[in-house]
């Protein structure tokens, strides 16, 4: 019977959650009231949760006032680059892995694994004297190549265990009956492997979209700043904050990736933890 | 159609051995590259002189590595990374696996209740930042607003303006955060679990608590060592959170490795310096790199 729904099981989990659900809804709260908030009552301090009157515009002043829309053409260019990247040479490594066994698999993962605990902030010197070097310090395709080379790791890792559960027989039945390898690979595999790697591409662009502390050290000027960047220079500054652009700017930034976000969680999960426990 | 090469041939051709690590060339290359380089960047740079325009001179004998073990704001720094990545492990963790466990059971609105507990995952953590950044204001932010509003504060807190209050706040804002990806593993680990052990159990009378303790715990360990490895990985680096709320500050009360390293490569140009800083992360982090590779390759020869 202990597979039976009770409404009071159900509120008494929902009360245990509370904090959490309270403490997680909290932020969105915020971003939402004080985007929908007047400047003038957000600048004069008089704080309240529900807006006095709805201040749609300021969205419009906010994309004008803050250069918001050079930052997100530039996150999009950014994020954009560095997930076609990605999957182009992950799509191949992963292949390899899943159908092709070679002298060497059990280091390259191992080796992809050990590039995946050195995060991009260890590393962000070296990085930056290369990049000084070469004269190629703030410049939005060098930070895609960059975000790329970090991503690699996990998306083969994740791709290979996908692949891996592609029945390879499919394959060799298409072989039997006399298709080339190209064309088995374009019209058998492909097909089933592509909801798979949309689920990676997305994942890729959103870990480019949100990047922040390797965009701070390589980035110099404004014009080239991505949207993490240009947010949190218009929240530090010296002088008065205008929270209410700040906040609307936020809630632009935030909500596309966040519906994208709940939409692919399910399989962001599985693929995750299946890369993370069974390697 | 090509038919005729296409007949799989009992000895493979001598591209059918090459083609594997022509296809993980790339991505191999490019890993290397960002690993490698860096890393040699890193090990020269530690050595040299560096002036303020980034430029390397001649090597100096190691005084990088004397001057950054003699900063008291670097050990000062190096003991609030830990206190901060113990601590957020510790809550993140315990929370989680509380978390995981309500979530893995059916109730009403449960699939509601998973997106909202993964939510904040979707954020971009410096934008997260900037809103908590926004609602711990003294004078109008909304925290203090609600925390008014229910009668728990008589007077608004000055969040961040003591380097002890914004160091807490800091690592709470850390394990919120560090919440939806490990209460998602522990969600995946823990419905991976046989459930006739439990009828079992309880069969033979065992209370929730004892079946926790003698079933649960010992299954999910894996799933519980590979969190605590990877959050430890995430915390160590955690930039976001610390920069954005105080940069450090006030006076430097709220550093840890991460920023120390930004402040004294960015702000100070001293680039000698946060080289040693980050070969000494690099230790740290390769430490455990091994920790997991050990880890898994139990899981593997285990299962």
């Amino acid at each position: 019977m202990r597979n039976r729904i009770t409404f009071k099981a159900s509120a008494l989990t929902w009360l245990l959650l509370a904090p959490l659900v309270v403490a997680n809804l909290f932020p969105f709260a915020v971003m939402i009231s004080t985007a929908l908030t007047p400047g003038d009552v957000v600048l004069s301090g008089q704080t309240r949760w529900v807006p006095v009157r709805l201040a749609w515009n300021n969205f419009t002043e906010m994309w004008v006032t803050t250069g918001f829309g050079q930052a997100l053409a530039n996150s999009m260019m950014v994020a954009v680059m560095t997930t076609l990247l990605t999957i182009l040479v992950s799509v191949p490594a992963a292949y390899a892995m899943s159908r092709m066994p070679f002298k060497g698999m059990t280091g390259f993962r191992i080796f992809m694994l050990v590039t995946q605990m050195f995060s991009p902030v260890v590393l962000v010197i070296g990085l930056f004297t290369l990049m000084v070097q070469m004269r190629m310090l703030d410049s939005l395709p060098v930070l895609a190549v960059l975000y790329c080379c970090f991503h690699i790791a996990v998306a083969i890792w994740m791709l290979q265990s996908y692949f891996a559960s592609i029945p390879i027989e499919l394959e060799h039945a298409a072989w039997l009956e006399g298709a080339s390898k190209f064309h088995t690979l374009r019209t058998v595999f492909m097909p089933l492997a592509a909801p798979a790697t949309a689920v990676v591409a997305l994942f890729t662009f959103i870990g480019a979209w949100n990047e922040y502390a390797l965009a701070l050290a390589l980035l110099r000027s404004a014009e080239n700043y991505t949207l993490p960047l240009r947010i949190s220079a218009l929240s530090g500054g010296r002088y008065q904050i205008e929270w209410h652009y700040v906040m609307a700017a936020t809630f632009v930034a935030t909500i596309p990736v966040s519906v994208i976000f709940i939409w692919l969680q399910r399989h962001l999960i599985s693929g995750l933890a299946g890369g993370a426990v069974k390697g | 159609m090509t038919a005729a090469t296409a007949i799989p041939t009992r000895k493979p051709p001598a591209h059918r051995l090459t083609a594997p690590y022509l296809l993980i060339a790339p991505s191999f290359l490019l890993a290397a590259f960002i690993v490698f380089y860096p890393l040699y960047a890193l090990i020269n740079t530690s050595m040299r002189s560096v002036n303020r325009f980034g430029m390397i001179q001649g090597l100096n004998d190691f005084a990088n590595y004397t001057a950054v073990f003699a900063d008291p704001q670097f050990q000062a720094a190096a003991w609030r990374s830990l206190v901060w990545t113990g601590a957020i492990i510790v809550g993140t963790i315990i929370i989680s696996m509380g978390v995981a466990l309500l979530l893995n059971r059916k109730f009403h609105g449960r699939a509601l209740a998973r997106v909202i507990v993964i939510l904040p995952w979707s954020v971009s953590l410096s934008l997260l930042t900037v809103v908590w950044r926004w609602a711990l204001n003294a004078e109008s932010g909304l925290l203090n607003h609600l925390l008014m509003q229910l009668h728990i504060i008589d007077a608004p807190v000055v969040w961040l303006g003591n380097g002890q209050i914004a160091f807490t706040v800091q690592i709470v804002i850390g394990i919120l955060v560090s919440i939806p990806f490990t209460s998602s593993l522990l969600l995946g680990g823990l419905s991976s679990l046989p459930s006739d052990i439990y009828e079992a159990a309880e069969m033979e009378g065992a209370t929730p608590w004892q079946q926790f303790c003698t079933i649960t715990l010992p299954l999910m360990r894996p799933f519980l060592n590979i969190a605590v490895v990877l959050n430890m990985i995430n915390v160590f680096n955690s930039f976001p959170i610390i920069w954005i709320l105080t940069e450090g500050g006030p006076a430097n009360s709220t550093d840890i490795l991460v920023t120390y390293l930004y402040k004294i490569a960015f702000k100070y140009g001293k680039l000698g310096e946060a080289s040693v800083v980050s070969l000494l992360m690099i230790v740290f982090l390769l430490i455990c790199s091994v920790i997991y590779l050990r880890l898994i390759s139990k899981e593997q020869s285990n299962a």
